[in-house]
């Protein structure tokens, strides 16, 4: 009895941590910066921008639209470069279901409308 | 000295040191962010100058299609006649007793007082600092007030679903848009498209309040206007030969 209770208590550990550090779909860039141990340099605190990318992005867009500033921290852009993933030699949109950005907002309920506007993929071409 | 350490001096000393801390982590907080951070200010006034006699139609023509090519717009295909976005035009003026003709590009005359910007009931319709009038798509809501309060007709109104936009110039179905005096280009400190695509002195792009600027020292030699002059909103778009 006790050794299924130590089993299980590890299983469902396991469970919360896979949950909690893995992304279904991190993208390609990310996911390189990632094994390379540069992620810490661009979001030094996960749960941080986890919780308020919303307001940094809306903080950036008001800077970069009305005052003119331009510096790549924060930036939808930025977020754009780096979470993209690619198929067949193209970029799919980062807005496409099973993709970085939809993944985690299909699950809580938001729509998110950067994308009728914001370009889905990084740049032009690959 | 065996002095010992009260809950007073304790908390004295450990104030000290954390007030210490904090100035010096702020003072490099700000000294790292300050490089690129600055917001644009109205020590600039961004204009241009469109020569009429200097323009052929090609050069008008390659004006708008430089536009196209940077902005974006122009490939929409469910939008018929009017609705499909026009930030740059090619205008035919003609006088009707001597026949003569004229040819000028007409977009967003970026005005010091917008008639599109007092109308819009969002604050979407905007003005930099600089002089540069924009519209936020974030707040804009495609009444399209703005469009009819434009003299110019210089507005848009994007009619249908877009896809694969320019990085740098959002559009999107629902909003109004125009001519930005490509500003993503100059707040890089590069010339809009379309000053750039005229190789002759055609189309002179600068500060207007700067006089050791090429706008600001032709503007005061040759003859010029504004187009409209009678409604006093002081254009940064400025013709000379009509």
């Amino acid at each position: 009895m006790k050794h299924l209770l130590v089993i299980f208590l590890t299983l469902s550990l396991n469970t919360v941590l896979a949950h909690d550090d893995e992304h279904a779909n991190l993208g390609d860039r990310a996911t390189e910066l990632k094994d390379e141990g540069k992620s810490k340099d661009i979001h030094p605190s996960l749960d941080e921008i986890r919780k308020m990318h919303p307001e940094f992005l809306l903080h950036r867009r008001d800077q970069t639209l009305r005052q003119g500033v331009r510096t790549q921290r924060d930036s939808l852009k930025g977020c754009v470069d780096c979470h993209s993933s690619t198929k067949n030699d193209e970029y799919v949109p980062i807005n496409a279901p099973d993709q970085f950005c939809s993944t985690c907002h299909q699950k809580v309920g938001i729509s998110l409308d950067c994308f009728s506007c914001h370009r889905t993929t990084p740049k032009e071409g690959l | 000295m065996n002095k010992e350490l009260n809950r007073r001096d304790f908390l004295k000393n450990t104030t000290a040191v954390t007030a210490g801390v904090a100035t010096i982590a702020s003072g490099i907080t700000l000294t790292t962010f300050a490089a690129n951070d600055n917001p644009v200010t109205n020590e600039k006034r961004w204009g241009m100058l469109v020569d009429t006699n200097k323009l052929t139609e090609s050069n008008i023509n390659d004006m708008v299609n430089a536009c196209q090519e940077e902005n974006g717009w122009g490939s929409e295909i469910h939008s018929t006649g009017h609705q499909k976005p026009s930030w740059i035009k090619k205008i035919k003026v003609k006088d009707k007793v001597t026949g003569k003709i004229d040819m000028l590009p007409m977009m967003c005359q970026h005005c010091e007082h917008p008639p599109c910007v007092d109308v819009c009931p969002t604050n979407a319709s905007m003005k930099r600092e600089d002089g540069i009038v924009l519209v936020d798509k974030h707040l804009c809501i495609g009444c399209r007030y703005c469009m009819m309060a434009c003299p110019y007709d210089a507005r848009s109104f994007v009619h249908e679903d877009l896809s694969n936009q320019k990085e740098h110039m959002p559009r999107g179905k629902g909003t109004v848009e125009s001519c930005t005096m490509c500003v993503h280009r100059v707040d890089k400190g590069e010339m809009p498209a379309c000053a750039e695509a005229v190789s002759s002195n055609g189309v002179i792009f600068g500060d207007l309040y700067d006089a050791n600027s090429k706008i600001n020292q032709t503007l005061r030699k040759i003859q010029s206007t504004q187009i409209r002059a009678d409604l006093n909103l002081n254009t940064g778009v400025r013709y000379s030969g009509i």
